[in-house]
């Protein structure tokens, strides 16, 4: 089958980062769209929007996949398989599977009819609390034959959760780690055999964060400031590093692509910095602070607002990093060439709360940039605006009556720079059914945060 | 033993409707029985997608519900693990939220 590289001879995605650089541009982009805390009761659905400037449903969304229950707050997604199978004729890139964090449902997503995809199975939140005693899924990764997800709480929703483990057809197997001691929270990790590295971040345990952020619970220790390398081999941790008040809320980890290298970037959303690690010659894990993006006073608030990284990624090229400052409102591209200090090329404003860009595209926006997902090439950047339902009435509460929306930045990768590209907004406060909220997003041939090669 | 007691609950902004919930039922359970869809996500506490206001009555619900203080003191509850104590009076949906969330940043400390 077509599996994005149109290549037939081998298994998904593409023999290394140089050639997933020069494959076909995206023509179709599937994003999570959600009806939680709107007051739409209906479920969440996946949206496949159409990405491709000569056909004429261009910027639109082209079909939605609705999950089978309401309530899933769906989040992040991952495919069944990868680069990291590219060696496997058996595999294919065709299943996207689609977790809820409030339900703890996997949904699985056949996108065989890539531009109508249908719900292929759904792994009970139920059956995955009462095998492995855990909850709140969130990043999935393909592991050869096998899936691994990231899940933040144990059955009752409190940290520090683990790893869940599913075979090939989406069966349970149970928990993947040996041992999660050192743990204190979950949330993303990323991973690179070769190097037996696992990295893993804290965000807070499922009681903590799903009613929404509380400084209070923050002054109380309920919030991640540890980042875990992991014995990839071993499943268990192998060195904590405790960030303390410079990391509060480690986030999105991300590897550099390239295989032989052993680099990698995180950002501490609510200190809001980006910290650099690799391995040294000695064989040692080494961390720096590579950027710190200070706090704003803005009036009639009595506390200092951060500028909270939720999202950042890294270019196929492992030249450029990109990261979104939600409560500000920009979006960021550094030059990370000098690894240990990025040099910033980039930058541009869609909504926020220091109100820079309050309409773009002729649409009001809501929230602020904060999934982001680059394509191959490095050369477009596709946005949405919605965090996390409960966060979202928090700080941008009219986005729950008037939709989120995804918005593409083009990117110069040969002297570096960022514009808004005029011609493309996908408003998500125009849904059939009412206004959704958009999250993250993922190209049926691949992407920037889903291939790993081993 | 005894049949649990039994309360009556009113959805005051749903048409007023009022439904007989035993004790050992949840609100929440009832209105779905009776074609009431409520916001609703985890089921156990755990977040606070399915939180209405009680605007008379008491309810029990376990003490580790997500809704913290502030919330609580609101008259916020969680319709997915509140059973009725008394008769009650309650507002449900996104629509009774205006007081559920605030922007931690914009509010003084304690």
């Amino acid at each position: 089958m077509a599996d994005g590289n149109g290549k037939a001879c081998c298994g998904p995605g593409y023999a290394s980062p140089a050639e997933a650089i020069t494959a076909d541009r995206e023509k179709l982009l599937y994003t999570v769209a959600l009806y939680v805390g709107t007051g739409v009761e209906k479920p969440d659905y996946l949206a496949t929007v159409d990405v491709d400037p000569d056909s004429p449903t261009y910027s639109s969304v082209i079909a939605r996949t609705e999950m089978q229950q309401i309530g899933d707050e769906l989040h992040h997604s991952g495919w069944n398989a990868c680069s990291s199978c590219h060696d496997d004729a058996s595999k294919s890139r065709r299943f996207l599977l689609m977790p809820g964090v409030r339900s703890s449902n996997i949904n699985v997503i056949d996108t065989s009819d890539a531009t109508n995809p249908s719900v292929h199975k759904v792994v009970s939140g139920d059956d995955i609390k009462a095998k492995t005693n855990l909850s709140g899924p969130h990043t999935v990764h393909c592991l050869g034959a096998d899936i691994i997800i990231s899940m933040l709480g144990d059955a009752d929703g409190n940290g520090p959760g683990g790893f869940l483990h599913l075979n090939e057809n989406f069966e349970i197997v149970g928990r993947w780690e040996n041992d999660n001691a050192g743990m204190n929270y979950n949330y993303d990790f990323w991973y690179q055999p070769r190097h037996n590295m696992m990295v893993s971040s804290e965000w807070a345990a499922p009681n903590t964060f799903m009613p929404g952020f509380d400084l209070d619970d923050v002054a109380a220790g309920k919030y991640g400031q540890s980042v875990h390398f992991w014995d990839f081999n071993g499943k268990t941790i192998s060195k904590s590093f405790d960030l303390g008040a410079e990391g509060m809320i480690p986030l999105e980890v991300r590897g550099l692509h390239d295989p032989t290298s052993n680099h990698g970037y995180f950002a501490a959303t609510l200190s809001s910095n980006v910290f650099h690690w690799w391995k040294d010659d000695n064989g040692e894990i080494q961390l720096e602070k590579v950027i710190d993006i200070p706090t704003i006073d803005v009036e009639g608030f009595p506390v200092p607002m951060p500028s909270l990284i939720t999202d950042i990624l890294i270019s196929m090229d492992d030249k450029y990093l990109y990261f979104a400052n939600w409560l500000h409102g920009d979006l960021r591209q550094y030059d990370i060439t000098d690894r240990s200090n990025p040099k910033m090329t980039g930058q541009v404003w869609l909504g926020g709360m220091l109100g820079k860009a309050p309409e773009v595209n002729g649409i009001k926006v809501q929230g602020a940039p904060q999934m982001i997902q680059l394509s191959l090439d490095g050369k477009r950047l596709y946005v949405t605006t919605s965090l996390f339902s409960s966060w979202d009435n928090q700080f941008y509460p009219d986005m729950k009556d008037k939709g989120a929306q995804m918005y593409l930045v083009d990117c110069d990768v040969e002297n570096g720079g960022m514009t808004i590209n005029p011609d493309f907004v996908v408003d998500f406060g125009k849904e059939p059914n009412g206004p959704s909220r958009c999250h993250e997003m993922r190209y049926p041939g691949g992407d920037v945060t889903s291939d790993i090669w081993i | 033993m005894a049949d649990p007691a039994t309360h009556k609950v009113t959805v005051a902004n749903r048409g007023g409707r009022t439904f007989d919930v035993r004790e050992d039922q949840t609100i929440l359970d009832v209105c779905e029985a009776n074609g009431v869809i409520l916001p609703v996500a985890c089921r156990y506490g755990g977040c606070i997608t399915c939180a209405g206001r009680l605007v008379s009555g008491k309810v029990r619900q376990p003490k580790g519900t997500a809704l913290n203080k502030r919330q609580s003191q609101a008259g916020y509850i969680l319709m997915c693990v509140a059973h009725p104590k008394q008769d009650c009076v309650v507002e449900v949906g996104v629509e009774s939220h205006g007081d559920l969330y605030q922007n931690p940043f914009s509010v003084p400390r304690k």
